[in-house]
């Protein structure tokens, strides 16, 4: 007797496996159908030279977009810049965040509005927060400017100020993300560990030291690897602010390959540089999950 | 004599201990209402900025308390609604669908992926790898696809986009929690007879419903304030809240009283949904969310 090939496929697994397919399916059926055409567009463009503003049709160049990228001057630019504001974006907003989450990691009055007026900033749309922070950065008729008592030309002047603008605001936007994912891993620091501390009678800074940074680690990679996601996706406070001005010295990674793509319409040079930032976003998300997020810990059975 | 002296400086020193917590316990206090002060300082000049006249925009120096405010709120608040009600429409029709439909993919795939470690750690890795890709390499071909399939310009088109876009975080924080709980209660479910479906539906779901609603939030925010794939995907029959934002914009200059009072408007869903998610919020995001 010869069974069919979808019974075949049944027997083949064990009843665990089949559900676990049977609930894992619908999910990786809408990924892959969106992500399907994206994938071969990306990749198979970044081998094309393709102008959409030429009449030539796309020509298959091998490895020759790749070439003209690795001596395109703005690309390197804008990789530094995205590279200069995930270094300090990172290092602020995951300093600033622990600092909330620890004061907010406490019993008083008023915790749940304050808490959750902090997390208004995220509800704002990104394209009006833009907005409004360019005026009120404004150095004529802004009020931080007035309030500070300074008079500094924030956007579009000069790259320092102007790189400090961007900072400024995706520190607002994303600091409110950041603290409470980190006030979560706080909260989920069993008490009986900090009263242990307490009879041993040991200082604030070593329980802080000794204590509750090893335990907090597996969430802050976490949470430092999704901001890294995120600032490779910065987009408002780089087209609104300063529109990757003066010239192109704010450029982010994601601005230029938007206007590469649709506003010189280059699809070739747009998907290269699409390539190289999924081929450099996986080789950091593996090593951060096998070093920072899972490692140190045991994985349970 | 000398036994009670020691007595009352003992009394003394925790006195005093007490007194320096009781100290700090309030500049924390403090010190927590400086910072939320200063990062609701733009809300509030959004806020405040409904409030205001064309000209209160551009006065020097800055107009911290609108003059005008009588006559200047009604007339924003009255054009925000006209540029923005049917936005408000589309926007709860599209960011709630698309949540919904997140989370009725992303709970199962999630607990398959935590507890029968299915594809091992290929499949979390792939998900996660969605999000590398930059928003730009989406937006033509995935406005190919939706043409092909006739869905330019309608809720589904879009709903099925944003839901697209946050299945991978999603799923992520919704595995750490499924990670955190203890197998025994499902197994022991198993051994009264339920099936594994009815275990994981019956047993598991309610006991994560904190990490649900985390998702959900985020979820919803996200699709919410989407701006780049709406104003692509849609042309007149939706517009979501964002767009009916861009439109304040556009033309001749920035409607500033408009805008903050329509933007004023739109962040309302979003502070209603996250404080009635409170109890939920702080107590699930510490259950998981942990785990790589």
């Amino acid at each position: 007797m010869r069974r069919t090939l979808a019974e075949q496929f049944i027997h083949y697994f064990t009843p665990k496996k089949r559900i676990a397919i049977f609930m894992v399916a619908p999910t990786m059926l809408v990924l892959l159908l969106f992500a399907i055409y994206p994938l071969i567009f990306m990749f198979g463009n970044s081998f094309r030279a393709w102008q959409l503003t030429s009449v030539l049709p796309p020509k298959f160049v091998w490895f020759k977009t790749f070439g003209t990228l690795f001596s395109y001057g703005r690309y390197w630019n804008a990789f530094a810049n995205t590279l200069i504001l995930l270094a300090i974006g990172i290092l602020v907003q995951s300093v600033l965040g622990l600092g909330i989450a620890m004061l907010l990691n406490r019993q008083f009055h008023g915790k749940r509005i304050l808490t959750g007026l902090f997390l208004v900033p995220v509800m704002i749309v990104p394209v009006v927060s833009g907005t409004i922070w360019r005026l009120m950065l404004n150095s004529e008729f802004g009020p931080f400017n007035y309030l500070l008592g300074i008079t500094v030309h924030w956007l579009g002047v000069t790259k320092a100020a102007s790189m400090t603008a961007i900072l400024m605001m995706d520190t607002w936007q994303w600091t409110p993300f950041v603290a409470m994912v980190l006030l979560a891993g706080l909260s989920a620091i069993p008490r009986e560990v900090y009263e242990a501390a307490d009879v041993d009678s040991a200082s604030g800074w070593h329980v802080f030291t000794r204590v509750t940074l090893p335990l907090l680690r597996p969430i802050f990679g976490l949470v430092v690897l999704l901001r890294t996601i995120f600032i490779f996706r910065i987009y408002e406070p780089v087209s609104i602010l300063t529109a990757g001005g003066p010239g192109s010295a704010t450029e982010s990674l994601s601005l230029l390959t938007y206007r590469t793509g649709f506003q010189f319409w280059n699809i070739g040079l747009s998907s290269a540089m699409s390539v190289i930032q999924v081929i450099f976003m996986i080789l950091v998300a593996y090593l951060f999950l096998k070093f920072v997020v899972t490692g140190g810990r045991t994985r349970h059975a | 004599m000398h036994s009670q002296g020691r007595t009352r400086s003992i009394h003394d020193r925790i006195r005093r201990a007490k007194r320096r917590k009781l100290i700090s316990h309030y500049s924390q206090n403090v010190l927590v209402i400086l910072v939320v002060l200063v990062f609701l300082s733009p809300v509030m000049w959004i806020v405040t900025g409904s409030f205001k006249t064309r000209v209160e925009f551009y006065s020097t120096p800055p107009v911290f308390l609108p003059h005008q405010a009588s006559t200047a709120t009604g007339t924003n608040y009255a054009r925000a609604l006209e540029v923005g009600g049917k936005g408000f429409i589309d926007s709860i029709i599209v960011a709630g669908f698309a949540t919904v439909l997140t989370i009725l993919l992303a709970v199962p795939a999630s607990y398959a992926i935590a507890r029968y470690r299915i594809g091992a750690q290929h499949i979390p890795f792939f998900i996660l790898s969605i999000l590398f890709l930059p928003p730009v390499v989406g937006i033509l071909p995935l406005f190919m696809l939706l043409k092909t399939l006739h869905l330019i310009d309608t809720h589904l088109g879009l709903i099925l986009a944003y839901m697209f876009f946050n299945l991978p975080l999603a799923v992520w924080l919704t595995k750490g929690f499924f990670e955190d709980l203890p197998e025994d209660l499902e197994s022991a479910a198993l051994v009264d007879g339920y099936s594994r479906f009815r275990a994981f539906l019956k047993i598991a779901v309610p006991l994560v419903v904190p990490g649900i609603a985390v998702a959900g939030l985020f979820t919803f925010i996200f699709s919410w304030n989407e701006l780049a794939y709406a104003s692509i995907m849609t042309r007149s029959s939706v517009e979501t809240l964002p767009i009916a934002l861009t439109n304040l914009m556009g033309g001749h200059g920035i409607q500033w009283g408009a805008l903050c009072a329509l933007a004023t408007l739109a962040a309302v869903p979003g502070i209603l949904l996250s404080l009635f998610m409170q109890k939920y919020l702080i107590r699930g995001l510490s259950f998981g969310a942990i785990r790589g």
